[in-house]
């Protein structure tokens, strides 16, 4: 097998095994086109190794979120990716788009973190990105490489935790310095939105043999996500069981104080989300000095959804409220919540579980 | 004279300054992409989802509808002019809005005001929560453009400038400021890498420059050892210690006002010794008397100092309107006017920014506060009659404090 080479740009040329490794890059295209088999071909019998692996790549997907097997020939490995994705696009679900693109970008990311520099380099500029390797110690850690700000902020503006906050980093002239640990983990971010990009089609008729794979897959993933099926809104909306944003953004409109757009949005689309009808909620506003019963009907209606693109809104997570200096403070159940709607699905389970105990001593 | 005549008035004004500075309107880049609106004076409405394809097209509409203020959206779109889900959104430009309202102010607001809908009294500063006579709480509230604010308003411009290009990289020939022509100043950044970041990106851009999320500790900061950043650092580092520093060296009672009350005394003490190590390594931990919970307080009123004060919403939405550069505003009549990164120092915006130039007004006041306008101050007037340079009446006559008595014409 060939070694990898560096030519002039230092661009690397990627071995079989490199795209095994990452099947996504336009190299693989090419290396699917070189091979013997025809995989517009999907019932010939020499694809049935590939049509196996294929599946299996799914299959851990929706078992354990991430695929840690490969198949050790290349010739198989490589197109199994896009036969995998296509099954899963002929599916339908965007659950399940989802859950898959995500395991294969965690798969790619843990591969990436153990990679030389180069590597991950290469993987970068395939998506354009602007880094460059550097070698610079702040105290104990190194940093391998800076990025431009715009590329660590499409991938970090996704991950919660405070260290990929852009005002958390080192950035000077519009690189932000990350390690090489840190690239493989926004690549991970990168490489899902490619992949979610790349199912995001309309499959045409596939053989049977193919479709029974489908068919058997998306059964699996329904067994599975029964399993973890979100708990539906109670019918009655419980105010004890609001987040404090939302208790204050309530008392400030029924005291008729002045809320921002910000606020207002977030109030309504938190009072319909949980339930509340437009009626309740425009009388919610009716303290306020500048009400106006068609405006406010108007807007709740709209993040309603009964209105212009039917879209339903739902409020802003926490951080976005801290932004926009709706977050009046933490209490203890918003530690560890990210999401207004999360503190009252927890608060209402809380409430419930109290409940029953003073049930049950009574 | 009724509130039709007086704003029939004031739209003639406008149409001449129009006619008068046909070629000096420039519309945006990209303008085929942009859509534009126009408040109308009569009905009191937007008028949204303009498209133009020349220029010469926008200056024809715009002379023909004269309106009383006019605005493009910082977003492109592939069909400008269809309804906000179908237009297609290609990107946009990055924009930040400095504004004298989000800002506290050392004239504490004095000169605006507020009025009871409902039993007519009024007042100065920030309008009350509730009617102090009558407890309503509806009011009628003008605000004035002040020397204080927009000075405070710079500032904030020159420190969000600094950021923009010492920690962003941006280039001034991707940055375009202007003074707004009421209250505060717009930085715009036109940038093909940034031009598609989405709103959540921006929140992060936005969380950066108000210093919101940040943790000491990512930033070198170990209590424990008694370390930080230094003042010669970059970033936000290096920012957090100018801040210590400077508030280490501010007097006891703004020490007491950031919440050190307990603490002011042996600072103070030790000052001396304290700026004296600053110079050499920092003096993080030095302090005897300051534990870790007194430094994350000086810490945090070192972040307040630092960070830029925007308008968080203007800038993560990514749809926003903004106003057109050397068109009027329409609640003073000022125009807004670009000014370069390097002038902006000794820019003075109440120079820069009039438009009416020539001729007087006579007025009737009901009240207004003092103002200046270019080299004279004007004011305070309660009910009366005065004679003044147009763009001093048309201030007033736009911000519905007074009405016209008769118009001089130029003096050439």
């Amino acid at each position: 097998m060939a070694q990898p080479t560096l030519n002039a740009g230092r661009k690397l040329i990627p071995t079989p095994t490199d795209l095994a490794r990452y099947p996504f890059l336009p190299e693989a295209g090419k290396y699917i086109e070189s091979l013997e088999v025809k995989i517009d071909e999907l019932t010939n019998p020499e694809l049935e190794p590939t049509l196996i692996r294929a599946e299996t790549r799914v299959e851990e997907a929706i078992i354990s979120g991430i695929i840690r097997s490969r198949s050790l020939k290349d010739d198989v490995e490589i197109p199994s990716f896009p036969i995998a994705a296509m099954m899963v696009a002929a599916s339908a679900n965007s659950h399940l788009k989802r859950r898959y693109a995500l395991a294969e970008a965690i798969r790619v990311s843990n591969l990436l973190k153990d990679e030389r520099e180069e590597k991950i380099e290469a993987v970068a500029s395939n998506f354009n990105w602007k880094m460059k390797t550097v070698k610079f110690n702040v105290g104990a850690l190194t940093y391998d490489f800076a990025l431009y700000f715009p590329n660590f902020l499409m991938n970090a503006a996704n991950i919660q935790d405070e260290k990929w906050k852009l005002v958390n980093r080192t950035m000077l002239n519009g690189e932000v310095y990350i390690t090489r640990k840190e690239a493989s983990r926004l690549l991970q971010e990168e490489v899902r939105r490619h992949i979610e990009g790349k199912l995001d089609i309309e499959v045409g008729a596939l053989p049977q043999n193919v479709m029974d794979r489908v068919d058997r897959l998306k059964r699996l993933f329904t067994e599975m996500s029964g399993k973890i099926q979100s708990e539906e809104m109670p019918k009655e909306v419980v105010i004890d069981a609001f987040p404090p944003c939302i208790r204050e953004l309530r008392n400030n409109a029924l005291a008729g104080r002045h809320i921002s757009h910000v606020g207002r949005f977030t109030l309504t689309s938190f009072l319909i989300s949980s339930g509340m009808t437009v009626e309740n909620v425009v009388e919610c506003f009716r303290p306020a000095s500048d009400f106006s019963e068609r405006m406010t009907r108007y807007q709740a209606e709209h993040i309603a959804g009964g209105r212009g693109s039917r879209t339903k809104y739902i409020p802003p997570k926490c951080d976005t409220l801290r932004t926009h200096g709706v977050c009046p403070g933490m209490d203890e159940t918003c530690r560890g919540v990210r999401h207004p709607l999360a503190y009252y699905r927890r608060k209402l389970r809380i409430i419930k579980t109290q409940t029953q105990a003073a049930t049950e001593r009574a | 004279m009724n509130k039709i005549q007086a704003q029939d008035f004031i739209q003639q004004k406008f149409a001449e300054y129009y006619r008068q500075n046909f070629g000096s309107i420039q519309p945006p880049s990209r303008i085929e992409k942009r859509e534009f609106a126009f408040l109308l004076f009569r009905e009191k409405v937007m008028l949204r989802h303009k498209g133009f394809k020349t220029a010469e097209d926008f200056r024809n509409f715009l002379q023909n509808v004269l309106p009383s203020d006019v605005y493009y959206s910082s977003a492109c779109y592939e069909r400008p002019e269809e309804e906000m889900g179908a237009k297609g959104w290609v990107g946009a430009d990055l924009v930040f809005d400095i504004d004298a309202d989000h800002i506290p102010t050392p004239c504490n607001k004095q000169h605006d005001m507020w009025t009871c809908k409902n039993c007519g009294v009024s007042g100065h500063g920030a309008k009350p929560e509730k009617c102090p006579k009558c407890k309503g709480q509806k009011f009628d509230d003008l605000s004035w453009p002040c020397d204080i604010c927009l000075e405070s308003a710079k500032e904030e411009t020159m420190k969000l400038i600094e950021v923009l290009d010492k920690d962003f990289g941006f280039s001034p020939q991707e940055m375009t400021l202007a003074f707004s022509g009421h209250r505060g100043y717009h930085v715009h950044i036109e940038n093909e890498a940034v031009r598609t970041l989405d709103s959540m990106s921006r929140k992060e851009i936005v969380d950066y420059l108000m210093g919101i999320g940040l943790e000491p500790t990512l930033q070198g900061f170990d209590f424990e050892k008694g370390m930080g950043p230094n003042l010669e650092d970059s970033g936000w580092g290096g920012r957090i210690a100018k801040g210590t520093y400077e508030l280490l060296a501010s007097s006891e009672e703004q020490l007491e006002k950031a919440g050190l009350k307990k603490i002011s005394g042996a600072i103070i003490q030790q000052r001396e010794q304290i700026l004296e190590k600053w110079k050499r390594k920092g003096p993080w931990g030095l302090v005897s008397a300051v534990g870790t919970g007194s430094w994350k307080k000086i810490i945090r009123q070192a972040i307040e100092r630092q960070s830029v004060k925007i308008d968080t919403v203007v800038t993560t939405d990514v749809h926003r309107l903004i106003r057109l550069a050397n068109t009027l505003h329409g609640e003073t009549g000022l125009k807004k006017i670009e000014v370069s990164a390097s002038e902006i120092e000794g820019f003075d915006p109440f120079k820069s920014a009039v438009a009416f130039k020539s001729g007087t007004i006579t007025v009737d006041v009901f009240e207004a506060p003092q103002f200046r306008l270019g080299e004279y101050a004007y004011g305070p007037y309660t009910n009366e009659k005065v004679e003044l340079p147009t763009a001093a009446a048309m201030l007033l006559l736009c911000k519905g404090a007074a009405k016209i008595v008769e118009e001089k014409a130029h003096v050439q």
